[in-house]
């Protein structure tokens, strides 16, 4: 489980929208506003650790979104954690696989 | 986990991110989100990516780092993190993090063509000091480098640099950060005299006009860029423009997008100077009082190699423009020549000289950059009419101009990284100068920067192949006669003959010149350009390479030895920002395995070396300096005994374990509790971070480079100080008596930098006299022409390439592609292009392509939509993936004054893989 501490702002105004946008994702919870300065805090919870950047990708694809900023990232507890690699990194498997790549040889 | 537990660590996750960001807590918050952190403990840190230099909370629980935050007291990011400053506490825990040395070996020995084997610290330092002895009785000083970097602790580059230019005599020590910063350093040289921008961030807050150039902040300075967007909501009457060769997510919020042609941003800013003295807007009581006018010789190259004698076939004809060019017909009106005009390169070695000019000699020459021309030869987006884009240059030009409005320019490597990237960044002064709106809240001209410590480290310390701590040069005899003082060398220990740049260390290792090179704190064969040959001579040339890393980079690779190195959070150390800002951490958690920091590793092979070894006479080819015999440098034994030292005693006892800091003392209050793996495992009674830093900080008191002692950075109450810190205070805007303690009083603005203020005076193409003009406290405005690419779209290879990054990955991707949510965020790097192009070319969006230049070809995934458009005949690749290595394709052009790479411009051709 993952758990993200997000600020979002609204544009001038469309925090009520905004809002009401925010509480439709999955995942997200809206905390509290700034009516003033359209400042939004909400969390996102995702199922499994790549969910999180998704959840950022969908927040900040919503309309009327000047800006979403995860400002806290509470991994401690995470029971899957995500090991993949980039496929030319994942060779790498133990020493062997430190070799000069053959995308560098041609 | 149950329902309760998660909606409690909800609540105080949101509790803490308000909090952060500086909003009222809601009842009852607080004392939740304190219980749940309850056994963890918090430290102040630096974020490890760009130049930005966002504060970060790091916890600790039991060695290892759990949580990271912004720092809500953080004057730079208030609290806020971009999504790769937020992954800061992950980098260190990539499964393929290397844990102990390897070295390529066959039958136990080592082996050049041989497998990478684990061996112990003290077997990889027997064959390293083994190669490294080879290689310097055989060629000398000049035959051993280091791949220095913008990513060095303070620390780090200044045991480097030290250990190179007083230890090894060898100025063969240059930084990635040439890569990055290296025009915007002679833009300011050049101009004012002296290194490092005048304004800081809260610029952003007092503008209300914001100008990006060849950036793309949202993307690149994310942080900033959320300042900027905050500034724009508060007030209508603020404007963003985005000027770029593309469009990009920077263009979200700004006002005004303008897309030219990659190089006409010479000419953009030659028709904003025009319409500045067509509209009488000059302010003549600024500029009489502080700036005098200068030009230079157009005849400079582009930084090639002048001979063509390793180059592949298909760059032979770009490479026979360093020699000789052809005047396009934009370049004749832009130069006062003719068209077709071949034009001998007769400056490529004093590409930097200059001289003094008449304020009508400056006028005339700007005089053919008329709106006409110049929106003709600028446009870049074949898709726009030319009415809506002389509208907009027009626009542009007002907005400079309103003397009511004050106006930012930010740039960072469309303007650096660009065959004529020192003058692109001097006609930005030269803009803001004749303005007078330059260094003072709100108003100037700001070269941002891509490392954390290009500025604080790189630049400062003087990791470069010319220079010495704060802005001295080796070059100048004073400037090595007071290091050689602070360094307690014997005089001419220094050697006076500038040493190559890092482009020229991956040359020199292709020609045989360089034998022996240690890769520090970064990635050069990944990060340069034309990579192809220099792969090459890293296997197959007689030569051997260490490189430095935590993980397995394509430059580890092809290395022959590869020491495990800690990272950020695992050693002492301080970073200096783009705003002058010196920020500094704890060790926070232990490195894995053999792991040790770099300061270690440079003490442990300083150790391996007498002076007897390397203070004696030593060839240097090519070495003419007053005081020096022709190619040599002199033993300086007999002075070295005077002085006290013994030929017996280690370079680690003259240049690191001094008397003076070995009085530092480890254990140390600072520390708070925290540990010091430097310290153990060099079994020491005394702190070596602290110690150089201490010895760091005399060369730049008193001389406009002050920083504040070590213990100060680690207060409680500090968030790290902008230089020069003068009696405790640092400084907001240089220049301006009303800020910065070095301005004469009663001056207003004094441009104080020292460096090149003698002038001879002359006519727009040559000196006309050779008497000199002092020019001191003033800034120069520089006449700089439109001069084309050197390497542009034909028939053959049609389409423009840029390569640059994503906000999800930084560089060469060595730690972001280890974060699992970074790397499946943008698995790959994509090839961006206009639909149509990719149409035309039997191409559709996610298709495999071919992308071929005429020094390599890589495979790549087009993307025809998404947060980069580029306009039809333009593409742009990220270069952070190792598995499509674009700098196979781009060439090794660079801007002939700051040998900075112009990665922006290279054409290609592209086919359907």
């Amino acid at each position: 489980m993952n758990i993200s501490g997000i600020l979002v702002v609204a544009g001038p105004g469309r925090l009520d929208t905004v809002k009401e946008q925010l509480g439709r994702l999955e995942g997200v919870d809206v905390h509290q506003h700034d009516p003033a300065s359209g400042r939004i805090i909400v969390t996102l919870e995702a199922e499994d650790v790549s969910g999180e950047v998704e959840g950022l990708k969908r927040i900040k694809a919503l309309p009327g979104i000047v800006l979403a900023e995860m400002v806290y990232h509470y991994f401690e507890d995470d029971p899957h954690p995500v090991s993949e690699l980039p496929p030319e990194l994942d060779e790498v498997d133990g020493l062997e696989g430190i070799r000069v790549p053959a995308a560098l040889r041609d | 986990m149950e329902i309760t537990r998660r909606e409690f660590l909800k609540s105080s996750i949101a509790a803490t991110t308000a909090a952060t960001v500086g909003m009222p807590l809601i009842q009852g918050a607080q004392a939740a989100s304190e219980d749940f952190e309850a056994d963890w403990q918090w430290d102040k840190g630096v974020c490890r990516f760009c130049g930005t230099g966002c504060g970060i909370m790091v916890a600790t629980k039991k060695g290892r780092i759990v949580a990271t935050k912004g720092d809500p007291d953080a004057p730079v990011n208030r609290g806020l993190n971009c999504i790769k400053g937020y992954f800061n506490g992950k980098i260190q825990y990539g499964k393929d993090r290397l844990t102990q040395p390897l070295m390529r070996m066959t039958d136990g020995k080592f082996d050049k063509k041989g497998k990478f084997t684990p061996v112990s610290w003290e077997q990889a330092f027997d064959e390293m000091e083994r190669q490294f002895r080879k290689a310097y009785a055989e060629k000398g000083p000049a035959g051993v480098a280091v791949f220095g970097s913008g990513q060095y602790t303070i620390q780090e580059g200044y045991a480097s640099a030290k250990l190179m230019k007083a230890g090894f005599r060898s100025n063969n020590i240059d930084p990635n950060a040439r890569h990055c910063m290296a025009s915007a350093v002679v833009g300011f040289i050049q101009t004012f005299g002296i290194d490092e921008p005048a304004g800081n961030y809260d610029d952003i807050e007092h503008t209300d006009t914001v100008v990006s150039w060849g950036a793309n902040m949202a993307e690149c300075h994310p942080i900033l860029w959320s300042r900027v967007a905050d500034r724009r909501l508060s007030s209508d009457d603020v404007k963003i423009v985005n000027l770029s060769t593309y469009a990009n997510e920077t263009s979200n919020i700004a006002d005004t997008e303008i897309l030219f042609k990659p190089g006409t941003d010479l000419a953009i800013w030659n028709y904003i100077a025009r319409e500045i003295i067509k509209r009488d807007a000059v302010n003549h009581d600024f500029v009489d009082k502080h700036c005098v006018f200068a030009t230079g010789p157009y005849d400079i190259g582009y930084g090639m190699r002048n001979t063509d004698k390793y180059a592949f076939d298909a760059e032979k004809d770009i490479m026979a423009k360093e020699l000789e060019v052809t005047l396009t017909a934009e370049e004749a009106i832009a130069q006062r020549r003719k068209t077709g005009e071949k034009v001998k390169q007769n400056n490529t070695k004093k590409p930097v000289k200059h001289w003094l000019i008449t304020y009508e000699d400056f006028k005339e020459a700007l005089d053919p950059y008329t709106l006409d021309f110049v929106s003709q030869l600028a446009k870049g987006d074949p898709d726009e009419s030319l009415d809506d884009f002389r509208a907009k240059l027009k626009l542009l030009a007002d907005l400079y101009i309103d003397k009511g409005r004050k106006v930012v320019s930010f740039w960072t490597m469309g303007f650096n990284q660009h065959y004529r990237g020192s003058w692109i960044n001097e006609q930005a002064y030269m803009v803001h100068l004749l303005l007078g709106k330059q260094s003072m809240p709100g108003n100037g001209a700001f070269s941002l920067t891509g490392q954390p410590s290009a500025c604080g480290t790189a630049r400062e310390v003087g990791t470069f192949a010319h220079r010495l701590p704060a802005d001295m040069v080796v070059m100048n005899p004073k400037h090595r006669a007071r290091s050689e003082q602070i360094w307690k060398l014997p005089p001419r220990t220094i050697n006076p003959k500038v040493g190559s740049h890092i482009t020229k260390i991956m040359r020199d290792l292709e020609d045989g010149q360089v034998k022996f090179a240690w890769v520090q704190v970064n990635n050069p064969f990944q990060a340069t350009a034309n990579a192809n040959h220099w792969l090459k001579a890293a296997r197959e040339m007689d030569n051997f390479i260490v490189v430095s890393d935590p993980y397995p980079t394509i430059s580890a690779k092809v290395s022959d030895l590869i020491l495990p190195s800690a990272m950020i959070f695992e050693k002492w150390g301080g970073y200096g920002n783009a705003e002058r800002r010196t920020q500094m951490w704890r060790e926070q958690v232990p490195p894995p395995g053999q792991a040790r920091s770099d300061v270690w590793q440079a003490m442990e092979f300083a150790k391996r070396f007498r002076l007897k070894d390397v203070w004696g006479e030593q060839m240097v080819p090519g070495l003419e300096a007053e005081g020096f015999e022709s190619g040599k440098l002199p033993d300086v034994l007999d002075k070295a005994r005077e002085m006290g030292y013994s030929p017996d005693d280690t370079l680690y006892d003259v240049l690191f374990a001094t008397p003076e800091n070995r009085k530092f003392k480890w254990p140390d209050k600072v520390a708070k509790g925290h540990d010091n793996h430097t310290v153990k495992a060099g079994a020491l009674d005394w702190f070596p971070e602290k110690a150089l830093y201490q010895e760091y900080v005399q060369f730049g008191r008193g001389h406009e480079h002050d920083l504040a002692d070590f213990d100060v950075y680690y207060r409680d109450d500090v968030r790290g100080l902008k230089w020069p810190v003068v009696d405790g205070k640092e400084t907001e805007w240089r220049f301006n008596e009303k800020y910065d303690p070095y301005v004469k009083k009663g001056s207003g603005f004094e441009f104080y930098g020292k460096a090149l203020k003698e002038l001879p005076t002359g006519d727009l193409d040559k000196p006309t006299s050779k008497e000199k003009t002092s020019l001191a406290g003033k800034a120069k405005i520089f006449f700089r022409p439109y001069a084309a690419p050197p390497e542009q779209p034909d028939d053959n290879y049609d389409l423009w390439m840029c390569t640059g990054r994503v906000l999800e990955h930084w560089h060469t991707g060595t730690m972001t592609r280890r974060v699992p949510e970074l790397h499946r965020a943008v698995p790959t790097a994509l090839f961006y292009m206009h639909p149509k192009d990719a149409e035309d070319r039997g191409l559709k969006r996610k298709d495999v392509a071919m992308v071929e230049s005429r020094r390599g070809k890589v495979q790549a995934v087009v993307e025809t939509q998404g947060r980069d458009d580029p306009p039809r005949g333009y593409t742009f690749i990220a270069f952070f993936d190792e598995g499509v290595l674009v700098n196979k394709l781009v060439p090794d052009i660079t801007c002939p004054m700051s040998k900075e790479t112009d990665f922006k411009k290279c054409a290609v051709k592209v086919r359907k893989a």
